[in-house]
This record gives structure tokens, C-alpha cells and sequence, in this order.
């Protein structure tokens, strides 16, 4: 049978692949069809009924959107009849749709706006009796049943590729609704991608609403700066005409919602820009301190640009450059390469979305990094994927995409992964070397010791027997874990022979980038002598107003980042800023350059960026969801062939551990300081945690002591369960956050009222 | 064959408007004549026309109140436009019609929407809901123009009229236990699998077991198939009842557990039916109490049905959403007539669902159950299913007397002969190929297209290619043993040979064809019988010619008050998913039972009962605004070398992708029955 199925479309010769819908190919061949329900990484739901067409043969109207067509059938997008019902569609939809386009957020980008004028509807047709409804608030999401057209896209998108499944449909005819699924009120992560699809105003930022129309807007596309997956975004802000004095800010954020997906803090986490001043005492402290400097130590939440000046200054001075995180991933990934041989080049989340199995391990992955947990939803809904989640800790976000839990014990991770290894690449054809490496692994140990049983195991291989794309999510706390390298070769034979694609989950907007720009040294720790750049030291020069020297956040500056794809990817000036830039100093130094991204096509080819100027970089899906984003990074050289370690005796934690881990829509400084995301600073521990360090919900407590002695208050979360509480570390500012194995013995001592 | 004063069903023109009642033309179809238990209707109308019973009917009002179903109806759905605000506008202007404030407008307003409904409405219910409103406004223009130009109520409008509607679909209908089948193949569309399984468990607890080993009649009457071909219904139900498993959910029940009604009910017998009485009964907030002989739940699945075919994990996940509701299980505890006595006074109704559970004689000569290799195929497969299953050995006794030196059932060398035809007889010569038979042999009485028929075409060609010889048109004549010790077989042939009256052809010996096989073994599957010698004699309890106990098979309650029974022990050797149907009915009747003393049936059973009579599907119908052509999606299974060797699972399901190209195909056949007082 031929994969390729021909048919025409208003009589031009088309072909479909196997699966792809009438509706799909049309689109591709520029062929109009109008739809109002329609989301391109969503099942069809079906429900406005407009893309109807007709097919020679074929009695009555045919859907387009979810009929795959036949061999030599011939489509008819359009005629007299066709129009007649769509026409008359329109008008249903038009029935008691209430006239406020004047105040409507979405007046001017809005479908029904579009489509009632396409089908000239200029008066109600039909009549029905009107309805008055309640307006919901939920939070940073307001719901406007009147508004509400039913074409159920929210409900889609939040179930299908968020994974919150946090709203449904109440049926009720002519009265249908939205309503929150299982909850009076909106119990979900609040990534606003229900706001994103909404073809009307039913369905809205209480932040943004009649705050200003979307003709005012000027849309500048970016690249989101919170975590390593750098998703395609537009900040929205006021064009210097319409705009107020004084009011040159960030309206609200926007995306490509049929082919890409925000999280919370990419869609409402926006306001982390600075106003900044020059202040020339400032700058010339600056220029002192790092003239003196032994090390700079930075983040990696920095464009490449700002790297590779770091890079040149390193270069020109010998100053150290301190970088953990970029550093520590760094040598996770080559560790990895030495023992993936062919195979070592890293999957991307849209390897992860197309897989249908994954294993996910060392990683709070709903909240570290959402974009891949949406990759896993898309994955388990659209192709029923088998998902492994192994970690000390159950995560109730991942319960619907999650098909098997796996609980390893704190700091055992070693050892998961070579039982991993040794139980998936049972009766696979390794070499000698790696045959007997796998033989000698004492699997009785390192299973009585992370508490990972046979049967487990097992399971993960019946649950896996048919799957054909099989991925494997690596998390940070596998980065920073002193056996790390052993960690990664493992990791790189279930690559190599085990057929896993492996997802290295870094933690950073630009982890991956400085990994590949700077030449990295080991941090002692030590603030002495080491100017801090968006990180600790004695001098911090920093995107924060409390720093030595303010410089420029991510969303006011031009440059690119490398994401978790390998993708290099420019983000633009939303708002200026009035002060110095890294650049400014590095002029001052005699390594600048005029503009900062003139360094961009300076960044190094041998790690694989190309010569290519800043400028001519694209940042956009085109509307077939083609990906014109920046560039993929060229495959860069392949480490020489090493063997694993033996695998030793694995740690033990006993006591109070905490596991550092942030909330929902929180990542670093930035977020902590956006305005309408939460900000849940509390020490979070389930029943049994509480219970076993004697704590009550509400406590006042001190976590650690000496230096890192910090004061939280402790809650319990009744999703959570075990013996280990939840640590956030977005609220420490930007010198407070640390790279280090994520748990953590801790003494936590109830703060007592008397002091 | 219907006495009809008027009628358009399927498009019959039968008008007797005016003629006097005896020269009344009949209509054709078996058509709902019943309005409830205690009156007949005046009327039926539904999604292929309209029919009166009655010249004082008031059509206009008939009309609007169908729209007004309509609207109810999409109260529960409101899924497309067209449906959503079309349904509401015929509601508003028929009524506004009936009531006497309409226009002329308005009749061309209903016959636009009606006809954008007719050609978009996502679901066949919006499609067909106008066509009777039409089929009335156009032989009935008159009245409705009555009502508009004399601004005048219709002639009933103002008077208390009842009128009952059932919302149904031809796969529906045929659906022994009536699942909502496009409700759960919706869910599966929409990627929504626990609404998926909600909608399976409002009629059917089992949906892991009737995802797997369900005979679909379903599919025979699937509306698809007068496309191209039938949706594989079953198999979307696997779906919903997997992500409740693989996700380690709780158990998605249709609906929230009523609280105590302080009654108890006894069931005999933990099988399909016995599950299922229970599951309805809990959830209506009876307490039961199930008595079961074996150590094991589940009846004839679960030592039946072998493991490649429902695996045990499986169907426990099915059992364990019964225990959720507290239904309480009783082991090992094989009821006799003095509990049955002790039951009646015990609780306040008794459900029998103790199956059918002695395998039939086939009747040839020297049929001697105490010879060594005479093995009933029920006793037989519960042997193998045992030890399978839940690792539980032959005894001592059991060994010799199946002549077995293992601890299970182990036939490396022996030769099996099965005679039968049907899904019992499957399971066996399976599973003599899986005990490791040197050779297994089906004798069946007719021919390869009647096994196909009597079971699945899958079940048989896979059985072929795991090496069951099939040998057609046969019987045993005669068992030959040595000392007690089966050695061989003689055999006949028969031939098909055409009745010269054109009756059924008839089976005829054919002379000197007879052979004699060597074996070990000779299986009888041809069917079963109850065993109900549990019963107290003295409650004389009425039986069936086939000694089943007999029901009016409406409310399954036998001759004797307040004791029920359902599945095989009330019908015979049937399917599962009969016996879930039978006990879902007779859960709800006793539900009410238990507290009224009063056997009934609702509206909705009634109705649902009449339209099971008159049928609702039409294999003859054209099916319009649909791509005929999209094929349906099979289900990948085991390599044959690699299941006969062991008890893993043959059918691997179909995938996600194919699960929703399959569920696209589903047309969402739903309908509108409404009859009138």
C-alpha cells in the first residue's frame, strides 16, 4: 500500500500522508478552509462544524478537519451551498453573542470579530432567549460564559498538552459553560494557555483586561528567559504613540499557541525589566573590581554574547570564570558522549513529544522545567507513551501522564541508573568489555540500597515491550551528584545499545550555551576576590537593583541563548534600559565591541554556532509550524571512548532531608520578582514529614545553621508524600542561589516565639 | 404490523386520516406502542419519522415537545454550534407556534435551521431531529397554520399531555448490557479516558474484561458498516479502563454512591452477573453480600477464559472497582437449599446468578465419564486457569484421575480431542496447544463458516495458526477405551445435503467415512447446563424447557418474589456481556424492590425494552455526510511462536493513534425516541 494518498482539492492534485486529515493538507497547499475550533496540536474537537466541505460521491458534508481523505477523492472546499451553511453557523454563533467589542479584550484579534464580517452576518438572524451569567475570577485567568463560543479548545489544550486537565465542559446545551473539572474554583498551574487559545474575549488575563486593545500593541518576539527551554514568546507593549508618559512597559505576553505552549511564568512572569541609570561611579567601581578580580563568577541566566565576552575577558586577563551549573552540566554531557559512541547526540523536547516511552529520572520536571512535562503530556494523550517517573519524590502534577512511579532512595541515583542499564539491556548485544561491566553490577545490592526492586523493573520492560521511540529524561539532580560522570556513562550504554534517546534537562535559559562558550574553572565557593556577574561575589555587577553595578535583565537586551534543543535563539528588547551593559565594560576594557550582538556571529564554530549576524536571525513558526526560530547548532566533536566505573557503595540519608525544588511559575530571582506570579516561599512537607519532625502546618522554622540559616514557615501539603519537604531557592536573590546535589541533610529547628 | 392512524416511519406513507378504524393500513415496522408499564401511547415519533396511533393527537404540540427533548438532550451534550443554538431556536419557535404567537416567518426560520442542522450538526441526533418536525409541518401544514394565522394555542397546548423519550443508537440498542458506546468512544476522541470509562460503567462494570473478550454484537449492528466498515467498538473500551490502571487512579464510578438505604440483597454466584448485580445494587446504596463456591472471584472469566485472553490482572482491576463500593465477597461457600432458605428471610432480595456449569455429554457410544481421558471442558479449563492464573496445583486425586504426573495440567505428548464449536471449545484447544499437546483436534458438527459465526473470525484463524486441527462435518460415534482408559475415537462424517423442500439443509451421515483418532483426551465442549440442585425443591421454582430458571426477562425476578436471576444459570450459556445486561436490568428493578415491595420497570426500560423489539438499526439505510472508505484500525497480536508457548497476552490492543483514528470514525449514531400519553 502507498504511503502517499493522492486526491484533488478544488480540482489541484494534492497528497496526503498516511494520517493527515483533509483539512491538514489543504493548509499546507495554501487552500482556505474556515474553522473556529480548530488548535494544530490538539485532537480536533470538532465542535463549530464550518470546515464542512464536499467530496464528489460522497452524500451530504464531509468534516475536514478530522477526515483523512481517500484515493482519487475530490474535494470541494467551497460553493454556493457550502457558504449558505457556514454562513448560518455564523449567525447561531451570533445569537445573543452580547455587543461589547467596545471593551472587549479581544476585539481586533478575535475570530468571531473575523468571521462574522467574513460572512457578512450583520444583524441577528435567529433569536433565542437571552441569558445573563456570572463572570468567574480565577485568579490571573477571568472567564466570561457570555463571551464563551464553545469551540473547546481550553478544554483541549489544558488536558491534552498541559496535562492539568483542569477544566471542563458543563454540558448544558444552549447554556453550556466552562467550568473548573473536579472544583469550585480553579485548582491548576495557571499557565494561561487556556487564555492563549480563547478565539474570544470568554477567556482572559485579569491583569491584562481593559488594560489596552490589541491594535496598540506592539509585538516583539523573543525567547522566553526562565528555564533551559527558551519557548517562543512576544511581549506585548505599548507603541510610543498610544502609549502614556511613563507607561513604556510590558503589557502582557503572547505566543504562537498552535505550534508552541508558555508555561505561567513565560506568559505572566514578564515584568523582571529594570529602569537603570548610568552612573559612572558605579561603572568605574565596576571597572576596578574586575581588573582585580581572580574570578568572575555568573549565572547562566546571560545571553551567549555575554559569555563569550566573559570568554575574551578570560582570554585577555586570565581571570578565572566560575559557572557551576553550565560547568557541571558540561561534564555531565561529555561524560555521557564517551560512552553513547554513535549515539550521542542529544534528543530534543520534540524527540521527547514524538516518544512513547520515556523514563524520567532526577528531576521535579513539572515544575524544573514545564516545557518537557507538556512533551510528556502531548506524548502520553496523542500516542499513548508509557512514562516512567523516578524519583525519591511522587509529583501528583505528573499522576495523569506518569503510568509507572518509581521511588529511589536520596542519593542512590548511581545505582538506579546501572539497574536501569543492567535491567533494560538484558539479552541486548553490548560489547565484551560492556557485557561483563553489566554482569558484575552486584543488582541485589543496588537494589536492597535505592530500594528499587526487581519487579519494578520488570514492569518498566512489559510496559515498554511494543513502544519503538524510547526516551530518557536526565534531571539536575543528576548534574551536581558527586558520582555524576558514572551517572552519564551509564546513561550514554542505554543510548548506545539500549535504543533510548537521552534529554538532558538543564536548569537554565542559557546553560547550555555558556557550557559550549566558556572555558569553565572549578568554584571554590569563596567570595574573595571574585566579582559576581548576575551571581555571588564581592562585587556584583547584576540585573538586580540591589547590585554594585545594575545591568540589563533578559528581556531588555538583544543576544541569543542555546536551549535544551541545541537551538540557538535570539531574544529581543522589549524595554529599554537606561544603564551600562556588560559590553560598556568589556569597551572599557578594550575587548567591547559596538553593540553587544556584534559578538554573535563571533561565537565559537567549533562547538558548532554559525557566522551568522544577530539581525539576520528569524524568530518565528511559520504558519505551517515550521520551526524558523533562531538556528540548530551544528553537531559538535564526539570525546574519545571511555568505559563506566564500577559502581561502589552508594550514600545513605538519614535524618531530615530537604529536597530544593521550586513552586509552580518560580525559577530564579527574575520570576521572584514578577508581579503576578506566585510566590510560595513556605518550607512545603507532606503528613508524615511533619509527623516525623514533629512540625505543625504554620510553623515558623530554621532551616540549617550557621551561614545558610534561613527562616521559613512550614506548611503541609496534603499532595505530597514520604519523608523528604520541599525547599524553594527562587526567593534566595540572585547571589543566594547555589549548584549543588538538590538534597540535602538539614536540621530544622521550630523558631521559638521568644527570641 | 403495527396499527397506525398515521405513520412516516423509514419513510412509509401510511395516512388513514379519515378512514374508519377497520380499514386502517398497518404499518410495517414494530413501532413503540407502549407509553409506560400501565398505558399504551398515542404516538411515537423519532429520528426517521412520526407516528399516530390516535386522530386527537395534537401534532403541533407533539412537534415542539420532540424539540424540547431535543433541548434536553443537549443539555447533556451541546458539543457543535449548529446543535447547540439550532436545537434552542426550533424549541423557541415551535413553542411559540404551539402557543399561538407565531408568524409565517418562523416556519421558514425552522425549515433553515433545520436543514443547517440536518447537513453540520456534529452528531446524528441534531441531524435527525428535524426530520420529523418536518415530515409534521408538511403533512400537517394546516394545524401549524391554524395556530399562526388565528394566533390561537394548538389544540392541546394548555392540557397536562405526557410524553417519555429515550435517547438511543443502533450499536446501543444491540448491546446486550446498552452501553452508551458513542459516549465512550467520544471520550477516547477527545483524549478524556476517565470520561471515557465513566461512560462505560453507567451500564457496565466490566469494561477491562468487555475490552478484551466481548462478542460485539455491537459491531453487527454498528451504522458504519452501511459505509464501509464497523467500528472496532470493543476494543476503544480497553482505553478508559487502562488509564484508570496505568495511572493508579481511584476507581471512576458513573456516579456518586448513594448513601445506606439500610437493605441487603444475597447473590449467588460472583461470575459476570453476580458482579454486576452487585456493582448497580452498591451504588444505589444496597449492601450485598456475594456467595461464591470457588476460592476465586469471578466465575466462568476467571476459570474459564484463559489468561492469553483475559489476563487476570485485568480483570481484577474490573473487580476491584466492584469491591471499591463495599460489596462484600463470600469464598469457598457453596450455597445450599437451607442458606437459600435462611437468605429469603436474611435479606430483603435474592439475585441467582450461579451460571451454567456442567459441561454437556456429547452423547456417542461408551460414553462413560469415569474413563481416564474423559475431562468436561469446564472442569478442565478450571484446572488449567487455576494454576495459571493463581498458581493453585491438582490435588493427589486430581492427578490420577486425569492421569497427570504434574502439578499442572501438563499434556507434552498426549493428543487432545475437543468436540464443539463455540468460545469454550476455543479456549480448550488453545490451551491444550499452550499444555504442550503433541497433537490437539477440534471435531465440529458444520462447517468453517458456522465456527466463525458461533465465535469470532479472530478466535479461529488464530487457533488455526497455533495448530489446532479443525476437521469439520464430524462427530464421535463412539469412545474406545482400554481397561477404563480412553485410547481412541471412532468418528463420523456428515455431509450437507439441500433439503428438496428448500428447508435447512440437513446433516447426513456419510457411509464408510468413518475413521478412528488416537488420544489421550476427548473434551466435550458443546455446551452447558445449571446446576441449581441448590434450589429448596418446595419453592417449585418455574424453569425453562432448557432447565434454566425462567424470568419474564424484563425484570428478571423468577415465579417466586423477591428472588432474581440473571446471566447463564437464567438464559443458558451465553456471553458476558448478556449477563451484565440481564443483572444491570434486574439491579435496577430489585434496587427498587428492596424498598417499594413492587416489582416495576421505569419509563426508560419500557422504552428501552420496545426499542430493542422494533430494532434501531437499519442495515439498509444510506448513510449520508460521511467519507465511506477510511478502514478500520486492527489491533496488533503476539507472534504465534511466541504465544503458544506461554499464556501471554495474544491481542496487544490498538494504539493510541489508532485508537483515535478509529473513535474519528465513529459517527455518534445517537438518537431521539419520545412516545406520547
Amino acid at each position: 500500500m502507498s504511503e502517499m494518498i493522492n486526491f484533488t482539492i478544488d480540482g489541484r492534485n494534492v497528497s496526503a500522508k498516511r494520517g493527515e486529515t483533509i483539512l491538514k493538507v489543504a493548509r499546507r497547499e495554501g487552500i482556505y478552509i474556515p474553522t473556529m475550533c480548530y488548535l494544530e496540536k490538539t485532537n480536533p474537537a470538532a465542535s463549530c462544524r464550518l470546515c464542512v466541505v464536499e467530496a464528489e460521491g460522497v452524500d451530504g458534508m464531509v468534516l475536514s478537519c478530522q477526515t483523512p481523505p481517500t484515493e482519487g477523492l475530490a474535494v470541494i472546499t467551497n460553493n454556493n451551498v457550502l457558504h449558505e451553511e457556514r454562513t448560518n453557523i455564523m449567525r447561531l454563533y451570533d445569537v445573543n453573542h452580547p455587543l461589547e467589542c467596545g471593551v472587549c479584550d479581544k476585539s481586533g484579534a478575535c475570530d468571531l470579530q473575523n468571521k462574522t464580517l467574513e460572512f457578512g452576518v450583520d444583524r441577528q438572524h435567529f433569536t433565542a432567549k437571552e441569558q445573563s451569567r456570572k463572570i468567574e475570577h480565577w485568579g490571573v485567568i477571568n472567564y466570561d460564559p457570555n463571551l464563551c463560543i464553545m469551540c473547546e479548545k481550553c478544554t483541549h489544550v489544558c488536558n491534552e498538552v498541559i496535562g492539568d486537565d483542569a477544566i471542563e465542559l458543563k454540558f448544558g446545551g444552549y447554556k453550556s459553560t466552562i467550568i473548573p473539572k473536579n472544583s469550585d474554583h480553579l485548582d491548576c498551574t495557571f499557565c494561561g494557555e487556556c487564555i492563549a487559545v480563547c478565539p474570544v474575549g470568554a477567556l482572559v488575563s485579569s491583569d491584562f483586561q481593559y488594560k489596552a486593545n490589541a491594535w496598540e500593541l506592539e509585538r516583539i518576539p523573543s525567547t522566553c528567559a526562565h528555564c533551559s527551554a527558551g519557548c517562543a514568546l512576544e511581549y506585548e507593549v505599548k507603541t510610543s504613540g498610544a502609549a502614556k508618559p511613563g507607561e513604556e512597559r510590558i503589557f502582557r505576553v503572547t505566543n504562537n499557541f498552535e505550534y508552541a505552549t508558555l508555561c505561567g511564568a513565560g506568559r505572566f512572569g514578564f515584568d523582571f525589566d529594570l529602569r537603570g541609570e548610568k552612573d559612572g561611579k558605579k561603572f568605574v567601581a565596576a571597572l576596578e573590581a574586575i581588573k582585580a578580580a581572580d574570578a568572575i563568577r555568573f549565572s547562566s541566566v546571560i545571553t551567549n554574547e555575554e559569555a563569550l565576552i566573559l570568554q575574551r575577558l578570560k582570554e585577555q586577563t586570565g581571570v578565572k570564570l566560575y559557572n557551576e551549573d553550565a560547568r557541571l552540566y558540561r561534564e555531565f554531557v561529555t561524560a555521557f558522549k564517551t560512552t553513547a559512541d554513535g549515539h550521542a547526540e542529544l534528543a530534543t523536547a520534540a524527540d521527547l513529544k514524538a516518544s512513547d516511552a520515556v523514563i524520567v529520572i532526577g528531576s521535579r520536571i513539572a515544575t524544573d522545567n514545564p516545557a518537557l512535562r507538556y512533551a510528556m503530556t502531548t506524548a502520553a494523550r496523542h500516542r499513548g507513551a508509557k512514562i516512567v517517573y523516578m524519583h525519591p519524590l511522587e509529583d501528583a502534577l505528573m499522576q495523569n501522564t506518569v503510568t509507572q512511579f518509581i521511588k529511589y532512595e536520596v542519593g542512590t541515583e548511581e545505582g538506579v541508573m546501572a539497574l536501569l542499564a543492567h535491567s533494560l539491556l538484558e539479552g541486548v548485544e553490548t560489547t565484551k568489555t560492556t557485557a561483563a561491566f553489566l554482569e558484575a553490577l552486584d543488582d541485589g545490592y543496588l537494589s536492597a540500597e535505592s530500594n528499587v526492586g526487581e519487579e519494578e523493573l520488570a514492569r518498566i520492560k512489559k510496559q515498554f515491550k511494543r513502544t519503538r521511540a524510547k526516551t530518557l529524561v536526565l534531571g539536575s539532580d543528576l548534574f551536581a551528584h558527586p558520582r555524576a560522570e558514572n551517572i552519564a556513562k551509564l546513561a550514554g550504554l542505554l543510548a548506545r545499545y539500549g535504543g533510548y534517546r537521552v534529554v538532558v534537562a538543564a536548569r537554565d535559559v542559557n546553560t547550555v550555551g555558556v557550557s559550549l562558550i566558556c572555558d569553565l574553572d572549578v568554584d571554590g565557593g569563596s567570595n574573595e576576590n571574585v566579582v559576581g556577574y548576575n551571581a555571588a561575589g564581592a562585587f556584583v555587577i547584576a540585573a538586580d537593583d540591589a547590585a554594585d553595578l545594575t545591568v540589563a535583565a533578559l528581556n531588555q537586551q538583544e543576544g541569543t541563548v542555546v536551549n535544551l534543543d541545541h537551538r540557538v535563539l535570539p531574544l529581543n528588547v522589549a524595554v529599554g534600559f537606561g544603564g551600562y551593559v556588560l559590553n560598556d565594560l568589556a569597551n572599557a576594557l578594550g575587548i567591547g565591541k559596538r553593540y553587544t550582538v556584534d559578538f554573535t556571529p563571533e561565537l565559537p564554530a567549533e562547538a558548532g554556532f554559525k557566522a551568522v549576524a544577530f539581525d539576520s536571525l528569524e524568530n518565528f513558526y511559520s504558519p505551517l509550524g515550521e520551526d524558523s526560530r533562531g538556528y540548530p547548532l551544528d553537531k559538535g566533536k564526539k570525546p574519545a571512548a571511555q568505559q563506566c566505573e564500577a559502581v561502589e557503595e552508594l550514600p545513605e540519608f538519614n535524618g531530615t532531608v530537604i529536597y530544593y525544588c521550586d513552586p509552580v511559575q518560580q525559577f530564579n530571582a527574575f520570576t521572584a520578582r514578577t508581579a503576578q506570579l506566585d510566590k510560595a516561599t513556605e518550607l512545603r512537607g507532606s503528613e508524615q514529614f511533619a509527623v516525623a519532625a514533629r512540625l505543625k502546618d504554620g510553623d515558623l522554622v530554621v532551616i540549617g545553621s550557621g551561614e545558610t540559616a534561613r527562616e521559613r514557615t512550614f506548611v503541609v501539603d496534603a499532595s505530597l508524600k514520604g519523608t523528604i519537604a520541599l525547599e524553594p531557592t527562587f526567593d534566595r536573590g540572585i547571589a543566594g542561589r547555589k549548584t549543588a546535589y538538590r538534597f540535602e541533610k538539614v536540621n530544622i529547628m521550630k523558631a521559638s516565639n521568644d527570641e | 404490523m403495527s396499527k397506525v392512524y398515521f405513520s412516516t416511519w423509514k419513510s412509509e406513507q401510511i395516512n388513514n386520516i379519515g378512514k374508519p378504524e377497520e380499514a386502517w393500513e398497518e404499518s410495517a415496522y414494530k413501532l413503540p406502542m407502549q407509553y409506560n408499564e400501565h398505558s399504551d401511547a398515542k404516538a411515537f415519533i423519532g429520528w426517521d419519522g412520526v407516528a399516530l396511533y390516535d386522530p386527537e393527537v395534537d401534532v403541533v404540540r407533539l412537534a415542539t415537545e420532540y424539540a424540547a427533548q431535543y433541548q434536553v438532550y443537549s443539555e447533556a451534550c451541546g458539543r457543535c454550534a449548529p446543535g447547540r443554538w439550532g436545537g434552542r431556536i426550533l424549541y423557541d419557535l415551535l413553542d411559540k407556534i404551539a402557543r399561538g404567537e407565531g408568524a409565517l416567518s418562523d416556519m421558514d426560520h425552522l425549515k433553515e435551521v433545520a436543514r443547517n442542522m440536518q447537513l453540520t450538526s456534529k452528531c446524528e441526533i441534531g441531524k435527525t431531529v428535524p426530520n420529523p418536525l418536518l415530515d409534521l409541518m408538511t403533512h400537517f401544514e394546516a394545524d401549524f397554520l391554524e395556530c399562526i394565522n388565528e394566533q390561537k394555542p394548538s389544540k392541546h397546548y394548555n392540557e397536562e399531555v405526557g410524553y417519555i423519550a429515550k435517547i438511543t443508537a443502533p450499536c446501543m440498542d444491540a448491546c446486550p448490557a446498552h452501553v452508551d458506546i458513542p459516549a465512550y468512544i467520544e471520550g477516547v476522541r477527545d483524549l478524556r479516558f476517565d470520561d471515557s470509562l465513566m461512560a462505560t460503567r453507567q451500564t457496565m462494570p466490566l469494561a477491562h474484561t468487555c475490552g478484551r473478550v466481548c462478542p460485539h454484537p455491537c459491531e453487527d449492528e454498528c451504522r458504519r458498516t452501511n459505509l464501509d466498515e464497523p467500528i472496532s467498538i470493543m476494543a476503544l473500551k480497553r482505553l478508559g479502563a487502562d488509564y484508570e490502571t496505568d495511572h493508579g487512579f481511584g476507581f471512576f464510578h458513573p456516579e456518586e454512591q448513594k448513601p445506606s438505604t439500610g437493605k441487603k440483597v444475597a447473590i449467588v454466584g460472583a461470575g459476570p452477573a453476580g458482579l454486576t448485580t452487585a456493582y448497580y445494587l452498591a451504588l444505589e446504596g444496597v449492601h450485598c453480600d456475594v456467595y461464591e463456591e470457588l476460592p476465586v472471584l469471578g466465575g466462568e472469566v476467571t476459570v474459564g477464559v484463559p489468561e492469553y485472553r483475559m489476563p487476570w490482572d485485568k480483570y481484577e482491576k474490573d473487580i476491584e472497582a466492584v469491591k471499591d463500593l463495599g460489596v462484600n465477597f463470600i469464598l469457598n461457600t457453596r450455597v445450599t437449599a437451607d442458606m437459600m432458605r435462611q437468605f429469603e428471610t436474611d435479606y430483603d432480595a435474592v439475585m441467582i446468578a450461579s451460571g451454567t456449569r456442567i459441561s454437556k455429554k456429547i452423547y456417542c457410544d461408551n460414553e462413560r465419564p469415569e474413563i481416564t481421558g474423559y475431562w468436561g471442558a469446564i472442569d478442565f479449563l478450571e484446572r488449567v486457569n487455576l494454576y495459571v492464573k493463581f498458581g493453585i496445583p491438582l490435588t493427589e486425586e486430581q492427578k490420577k484421575e486425569y492421569a497427570i504426573d504434574k502439578d499442572y495440567v501438563d499434556l507434552t505428548g498426549k493428543t487432545v480431542v475437543c468436540v464443539g464449536g463455540g468460545f469454550t471449545s476455543m479456549d480448550v484447544v488453545r490451551c491444550s496447544i499452550r499444555a504442550g499437546a503433541k497433537r490437539v483436534v477440534m471435531l465440529y458438527r458444520r462447517d468453517e463458516k458456522t465456527i466463525i459465526r458461533n465465535t469470532t473470525y479472530e478466535e479461529y484463524h488464530e487457533a488455526v495458526e497455533e495448530g489446532v486441527e479443525f476437521i469439520f462435518h464430524s462427530a464421535v460415534q463412539r469412545m474406545n477405551d482400554e481397561d477404563g482408559i480412553l485410547k481412541s475415537l471412532t468418528v463420523d462424517k456428515f455431509e450437507l445435503v439441500p433439503d428438496p423442500d428448500g428447508g435447512r439443509p440437513q446433516l447426513v451421515k456419510i457411509e464408510g467415512a468413518s475413521f478412528d483418532i488416537e488420544c489421550d483426551y476427548l473434551i466435550p465442549a458443546v455446551s452447558q447446563s445449571a446446576d441449581l440442585k441448590f434450589l429448596p425443591e418446595e419453592w417449585e421454582l418455574e424453569m425453562t424447557s432448557w432447565a434454566t430458571l425462567k424470568t419474564n426477562g424484563k425484570d428478571y425476578m423468577t415465579s417466586r418474589k423477591g428472588i432474581f436471576a440473571s446471566g447463564d444459570c437464567e438464559y443458558g450459556p451465553m456471553t458476558i456481556v448478556n449477563a451484565v445486561g440481564q443483572a444491570k436490568r434486574a439491579a435496577s428493578v430489585m434496587a427498587r424492590y428492596v424498598v417499594s415491595g413492587e416489582v416495576t420497570l421505569s419509563d426508560d426500560e419500557v422504552m428501552e425494552d420496545q426499542l430493542r423489539k422494533m430494532r434501531v438499526y437499519d442495515k439498509n439505510e444510506k448513510v449520508t455526510g460521511w467519507l465511506p472508505g477510511l478502514p478500520r484500525q486492527h489491533s496488533e497480536i503476539l507472534d504465534v511462536d511466541i504465544r503458544k508457548l506461554n499464556n501471554m497476552e495474544v491481542n496487544f490492543g490498538l494504539t493510541q493513534e489508532q485508537a483515535i483514528a478509529e473513535a474519528e470514525r465513529c459517527m455518534r449514531c445517537y438518537y431521539i425516541a419520545m412516545v406520547a400519553q
